[in-house]
């Protein structure tokens, strides 16, 4: 059982660290919270010897979460600038106002 | 993502009531929203939708142009970028559409629309990616709207006049078929619409027969109870999950 819960929590551990890197804002926590429970499964399972492994597992996690929730306080959702989008919409609109004008004609 | 995005239509689309007349549709109004999708029970924040609506004159007509534009914030560029756009010529008292234009790219995966609107005929043009360009005609109603036009038609309605689970019927065109829908009117709320503060608003439950939606009364939308009828809070619910879109910004209303 404690081999099961250390494995565990080593696997989620790691993907704690790739989504606390990737900007995959509060999906990051999932990871984290597997981990985080895993872990502390594992440290009641062990004993003074085996419990150092654990406990830097959990720090990991631990400083993980924190990082997912600063980047989440404090980093702000922007839009990047898109020149090609920008000027799609402008090419728009000079086509609609032809389609427009052709529509008129039409409905004459 | 293009789910969440068709729902996001449908639901400001769909509810529409009509025959009101169009007098709360102001000219170079913004509307900016938030859209989050439900990840494994978090509400992660993907994409900017933002609608716009500004005037233009033809030589022979003048016309409001309704746009509507979706695009992921940039940290998810990299994973799957959106950019969509869809836009409504109307007329700006009727707000009956003349043209209906819609742009999608998702992730690579691009697709073109034109609806011209021609009385009760539609003649649409459509290019998927990769695919030859394909033209149709087809009959719509008279008041049938397109998906951008119908928001803005909803929010000309009086909806204080409305009693608790009363609904009323409407019809759009959407991927070149007529779709019908009904709106009910579910009571008022007070939620939060971003720099306009907590505003009570009309809560209001949209069902449509379509594969995209699901469940009952689980995609919603709140407008401010006001002359207004800005969209503050929109919740969907879809086969791949639920998301919301919040209201961050408006201005010029």
């Amino acid at each position: 059982m404690r081999k099961l819960c250390l494995v565990t929590a080593s696997i989620f551990t790691i993907l704690s660290v790739v989504f606390a890197f990737l900007p995959l804002g509060t999906l990051g926590i999932l990871p984290v919270v597997v981990a985080l429970l895993f872990g502390f499964l594992a440290l009641q399972k062990s004993d003074a010897a085996q419990a150092k492994f654990v406990k830097i597992l959990l720090l990991i996690s631990s400083v993980c979460l924190l990082a997912i929730v600063g980047k989440e306080l404090l980093i702000k959702d922007v839009l990047a600038k898109d020149a090609q989008f920008e000027k799609t919409k402008i090419e728009n609109k000079k086509e609609d106002k032809k389609e427009l004008e052709a529509l008129e004609q039409d409905l004459e | 993502m293009k789910k969440i995005l068709l729902v996001f239509s449908i639901l400001l689309l769909f509810s529409s009531f009509s025959s009101e007349n169009a007098t709360t549709i102001k000219s170079g109004e913004k509307l900016v929203f938030a859209g989050s999708y439900n990840m494994s029970g978090l509400m992660t924040q993907l994409a900017q939708i933002t609608m716009t609506t500004e005037t233009v004159t033809t030589a022979k007509n003048t016309y409001l142009h309704l746009n509507c534009e979706a695009a992921t914030y940039s940290k998810w560029d990299k994973f799957f970028k959106i950019r969509d756009l869809y836009e409504s010529y109307v007329n700006p008292i009727t707000l009956q559409p003349s043209l209906y234009k819609r742009s999608i790219d998702e992730g690579g995966y691009t697709k073109k629309e034109k609806y011209v609107f021609k009385g009760s005929q539609v003649n649409s043009t459509m290019k998927r990616k990769n695919k030859p360009e394909t033209q149709r005609t087809f009959k719509v109603g008279a008041s049938t709207q397109d998906v951008v036009s119908i928001l803005y038609k909803v929010r000309t309605v009086d909806f204080s006049k409305f009693k608790i689970g009363q609904t009323k019927a409407f019809t759009i065109v959407f991927d070149e078929k007529e779709i019908p829908v009904i709106v009910k009117f579910m009571g008022n709320e007070t939620v939060s619409a971003g720099n306009l503060g907590k505003k009570e608003c009309h809560k209001i439950s949209i069902g449509a027969k379509t594969d995209a939606l699901r469940g009952k009364d689980k995609n919603l939308i709140w407008l401010t109870a006001d002359s207004k009828k800005i969209p503050a809070l929109i919740k969907f619910s879809i086969p791949v999950g639920t998301g919301q879109l919040t209201l961050t910004s408006a201005s010029g209303i």
